[in-house]
């Protein structure tokens, strides 16, 4: 995630000598053919500042954009992963990296071997032979990095070039998805706007009692200090020392403690428990103070036991996790392994309880290492075993620690950085806490006469904590051990509400802006396209252009308004009329409008207009009108025959509201009579008769484009000279003049009882017989020409049953039908009425028709 | 890429109606990008914009169609009535005719919206008080004749811009509170987006305590 947006990362886990590291890499091709694609962008040891955590929002999802936050040291990146196998594993394997980590021993890797890497940042750098193991993966990651600087926060937000097109956030539904982490994550890089650190005073106890019962009250351990501290973490080692606690893990000193500790809180303030956990001598209490209760969250607790077999709790750690505000704490009371020589099983133990503490209610689990604030008590059981126990005794009673100190095993392993790393302890200045005979301030008179040691620690781990004081409590004397306390000054971070709505709103507002602004964008040249004066046949074309001024990429449709059936009106044709433009590109669309004999019709009677408004519809965006408007110019195409008859000029000489009142009108007023059939007609077949009788091939061959539009101008303007074009153009335009009506000669109503009659003349002729005039008579003035055609065989070729079938299709055109019916015909079931209206037509080219004429 | 968890609880479709020229492009960038857009062209078409909004704690995605108010485009536009949960019926306060032709812009709302959906009525340009040539007060009569909420409002200054959007969002909830409004209506304009669990603000606790503090 960069800025707000993604970008691609190509990830790989690189071990090298047991030690894991995280490279990301910029790739220039996604994904990555070749090595030389790959940059290496940042090296992230996996070591104790190394964190990954599944984001809350994508885990327990299948299929869902897996997102990963990832921080090492000031470090915070976000990476989005496609879900799938790969990308399980490969989280898998980082979080085995972690652990491999957690587990190892000794001081902590120097990742000395990164150098060859982060000195020349180049790919070619790479020797084959350092990959030990790489897991690469070329997945689609989204990286966001934040600088320590504030003012690199504020130029990232503000950032304009967000030039990642992000399909996905158009589409409107990843980036929802996306949202609440983006959310999370932009929050969490803003925290040090809308948090204040708030110091807390948290009082720290260790005390191994030996199985003693609480006899004396603790309050100069715990109450000791003028002002109450905030928080109380106390815990408590060797607090039962029976079979039963051991074996059960059960004991009444529990509650005994419990009660006692809770009786010996500070006066000054109310406490509330946060949590109580044991292991069988171990416990750990925690209190805070009731005005902070509000704001704890995310208790959890946890045991680990490493005494016998590793694995009983007479020896081990018991811890508390809590977040306070907006700081995480953990608190961590253990029992190390004891005897004087033993330091190293007691450094095994530390390691133990660090790699095995785990709470498990987070996912990924949470272990110590992953809080804030870390604070160690405990009986750790460091001695001192270079020094004369005599001597000891003596720089003690001269209260002259550093020497012995000096001694101190926890010190000198701590200073080999084999156990406790990172922590911190602050200055010991009161005497040895162990051993002591009860009772008494006197050291152990036993005849082990081992030296006095500091067995009972506290150390912490984490930025912003300051101790106040760390010293021991001598006057509680019913134990071995002496209590020992801390008190820290730590600085909580607090989530200040009022600045942190005010955040999160901008945050939300900036992700609505961005939302909106990825929303797909186009320009388009032209929205009111006008066509010049159209005419029958012939096509004019207009270009569109959609530019994606946008961010993402477009898809683009034109779609149907309500109630229509096309996206556009039958004159008009959009290529291509769907289509996906990238951001920056064009595309040019063909606008192209043609009427035919199937539209011309409707432009003549006025029905429909050379008027459309296209919706031009971007997917997850916005709709953009078209309008598209031009001038038709009526020709006697597609008027009617009962229009026709009664004009008596070329159709372009009468007004156009002449033309649709003829059309329109049923009982038509005229002060002249109407021509028995359409002067065209009369035109077309008057020049084929005396120029195409013999012509072979009439009516089958077509006639030329070019020369139908000159006979159409002949026809709709009129002119002194012959009819032009060649007899088949001429053929054509008579046919063409027949089709292009809005109802054949022969009428849809008549359509079928045609059909049905068709093997009988008589009732053929008797349909005929109730035709309205007109239509009759131009029916019957074609099939006469026809038979005279027919009468030409020799030299046309031509045959009855063939001029039959052609003219059945243009008399008895097929009524129009909805899409369903057309798809659900059968193929065999046209041809089979296909027959018929040849079969209807054949009686009346072979029959003589002169009384059939003459008589009505 | 699948679609993948949400955010929010509900999807609510708006439509901007009203004459053209009364600001309807103006209200809805007013809302969305919080700032006037001077010199805004005509809108040729249905402009597409989306917000996030709450409404008690329940996170709500407005997807909001500002359509053309040209008389040309009205048998296009009615088109986007469908399946609206919410209709912001917009005049200009400076000019009477875009006042009078509420009644027809209504009648298409009526005619064309279920019976749910909510209807704001918005006076815009507030600002230009020395213009004013629709009254509050005949305003606010039409409305309560009508049952439509109103206010007079600026996407100028913002005035009320905010607050327009908002109330409608309320009503469209309160109406799926109370039953008014099926949710399984294809047309209702509401799509239901069941929440995630866990996925409130940093202010809210994400994990149920194990423990609770007892003392």
């Amino acid at each position: 995630m960069q800025g707000w947006v993604r970008a691609s990362r190509v990830l790989a886990l690189v071990e090298h000598d047991g030690h894991h590291v995280l490279f990301v890499f910029l790739s220039s091709r996604v994904p990555p053919q070749t090595f030389s694609d790959l940059t290496i962008e940042r090296l992230l040891p996996i070591d104790a500042d190394f964190r990954c955590e599944i984001d809350p929002d994508s885990k327990h999802q299948d299929g869902v954009d897996v997102y990963v936050n990832i921080s090492s040291r000031k470090l915070k990146l976000l990476f989005e992963l496609v879900p799938g196998v790969k990308t399980s594993n490969f989280v898998g394997e980082i979080f085995r990296a972690i652990e491999v980590f957690t587990k190892r021993r000794g001081p902590p890797p120097d990742f000395h071997w990164l150098q060859k890497y982060t000195g020349n940042m180049s790919r070619d750098m790479l020797p084959e032979s350092s990959l030990a193991e790489v897991e690469s993966e070329a997945l689609q990651q989204s990286e966001e990095q934040q600088d320590d600087s504030l003012s690199s926060t504020l130029l990232d937000l503000e950032c304009a070039d967000i030039t990642v097109p992000r399909q996905s956030i158009a589409k409107g539904t990843t980036p929802i998805a996306a949202r609440e982490s983006v959310i999370r994550y932009q929050m969490a890089m803003k925290e040090h706007h809308y948090t204040y650190t708030q110091v807390l005073r948290i009082f720290i106890g260790t005390w191994n009692v030996n199985g003693q019962p609480p006899t004396v009250s603790l309050h100069d351990w715990l109450a000791g200090d003028p002002e109450p501290p905030d928080i109380y973490a106390i815990g408590f080692q060797e607090l039962d020392l029976s079979k039963e606690a051991f074996l059960f893990n059960d004991t009444p000193r529990e509650e005994e403690w419990q009660a006692a500790v809770i009786n010996s809180l500070h006066p000054k303030a109310r406490y509330r428990k946060v949590s109580l956990v044991r292991l069988v001598g171990m416990m750990l209490l925690v209190f805070v103070q009731e005005q902070h209760v509000a704001y704890v969250r995310g208790i959890a607790y946890e045991t680990v036991g490493t005494g016998i077999m590793g694995k009983m709790g007479n020896k081990g750690g018991v811890a508390v996790r809590f977040d306070l505000h907006s700081t995480s704490l953990c608190f961590v009371n253990s029992h190390l392994a004891a005897h004087v020589e033993e330091f190293e099983r007691r450094n095994q133990d530390f390691h133990d309880i660090c790699s095995r503490m785990s709470f498990t209610r987070f996912l990924p689990p949470k272990g110590i290492k992953d809080h804030d604030h870390i604070y160690w008590l405990g009986d750790l059981n460091y001695r001192i075993t270079e020094l004369d126990p005599k001597l000891v005794k003596e720089c003690i009673e001269q209260a002259n620690y550093q020497p012995v100190l000096e001694c101190d095993q926890l010190r000198q392993q701590h200073k080999q950085q084999t156990v406790f790393v990172g922590y911190k302890e602050g200055i010991i200045n009161f005497r040895p806490t162990y051993k002591y005979d009860p009772g008494t301030d006197t050291w152990d008179s036993s005849e082990k006469n081992r030296a006095p040691a500091w067995c009972d620690r506290v150390l912490w781990k984490g930025e912003g904590i300051e101790q106040v004081s760390y010293r021991s409590h001598p006057e509680l004397k019913i134990s071995d051990h002496k209590p020992v306390s801390a008190l820290f000054d730590s600085q909580i971070r607090v989530i200040d509400a009022v600045k942190y709505r005010r955040i999160h709103e901008e945050v939300m507002k900036k992700l609505d802006k961005l939302e909106n602004e990825f929303l797909p964008q186009v320009m388009v040249d032209n929205t009111e396209v006008v066509f010049d004066t159209l005419r029958f046949l012939e096509s004019q074309c207009k270009d569109l252009i959609i530019a994606n001024t946008g961010q993402v990429p477009v898809t683009f449709e034109f779609i149907k308004k309500l109630d229509d059936s096309s996206y556009c009106k039958d004159w008009l044709n959009i290529e291509p009329f769907a289509g996906f433009i990238m951001p920056g590109e064009k595309c040019d669309i063909k606008l192209e409008v043609f009427v035919d004999k199937k539209s011309a019709f409707k432009l003549n009677s006025g029905e429909d207009k050379l008027y459309d408004i296209l919706v031009l519809h971007l997917e997850g965006g916005k709709d953009i009108f078209i309008t598209v408007t031009g001038t038709y110019e009526r020709s006697c195409f597609g008027s009617s025959i009962e229009a026709l008859v009664y004009i008596s000029v070329p159709v372009r000489e009468i007004p156009v509201g002449r033309l649709m009142e003829l059309e329109n009108s049923k009982e038509i007023s005229s002060t002249q009579d109407p021509y028995p059939i359409p002067k065209e007609i009369w035109f077309l077949v008057d020049h084929l008769y005396r120029h195409g009788l013999k012509q072979p091939h009439l009516f089958e061959q077509p006639g030329l484009h070019s020369e139908l539009l000159q006979i159409r101008n002949w026809l709709d303007q009129g002119s002194p000279d012959p009819l032009p074009g060649c007899v088949h153009s001429v053929a054509e335009a008579l046919l063409l003049l027949l089709e292009s009506t809005a109802e054949p000669i022969v009428p849809y109503n008549l359509h079928n009882i045609c059909l049905n009659a068709s093997s009988n003349y008589i009732q053929c002729k008797q349909i005929i017989m109730q035709l309205p005039e007109h239509r009759k008579n131009v029916f019957l003035y074609l099939c006469a020409f026809l038979q005279e055609v027919l009468s030409h065989t020799n030299e046309n070729g031509l045959d009855a049953k063939t001029v039959a079938t052609l003219f059945g299709t243009i008399f008895l055109r097929d009524p129009p039908r909805s899409r369903g019916d057309l798809t659900s015909r059968v193929r065999t079931n046209q041809q089979a009425l296909d027959r018929k209206k040849a079969n209807f037509v054949y009686h009346f080219l072979v029959n003589d028709q002169s009384d059939f004429i003459l008589g009505r | 890429m699948s679609a993948g968890p949400y955010n929010y609880s509900y999807i609510f479709k708006y439509i901007i109606i009203g004459d053209m020229g009364v600001g309807k492009s103006c209200l809805l960038h007013q809302f969305t990008e919080k700032k006037f857009m001077a010199d805004c062209p005509h809108t040729i078409g249905v402009e597409f914009g989306t917000r996030i909004i709450d409404v008690s704690g329940q996170k709500i995605k407005l997807q909001i169609w500002d359509t053309a108010g040209q008389e040309r485009f009205r048998a296009v536009t009615r088109s986007y009535y469908r399946g609206a949960a919410g209709a912001l019926m917009v005049y200009d306060t400076t000019r009477r005719s875009t006042y009078n032709h509420l009644s027809s812009w209504l009648t298409d709302t009526r005619n064309l919206t279920n019976p749910s959906t909510v209807i704001f009525l918005i006076g815009n340009k507030c600002d230009l008080e020395a213009q004013r040539d629709v009254t509050y007060e005949e305003a606010k009569q039409f409305a309560d004749e009508n049952g439509l909420m109103f206010v007079e409002a600026s996407a100028r200054t913002g005035e009320n811009v905010e607050e327009a959007f908002l109330e409608t969002a309320k009503k469209i909830y309160q109406s799926i509170q109370d039953g008014r409004l099926d949710l399984n209506a294809a047309e209702s304009g509401v799509q239901h987006k069941p929440a995630q669990p866990g996925r409130n603000t940093q202010l809210n606790d994400q994990q149920a305590n194990k423990d609770s503090c007892a003392c």
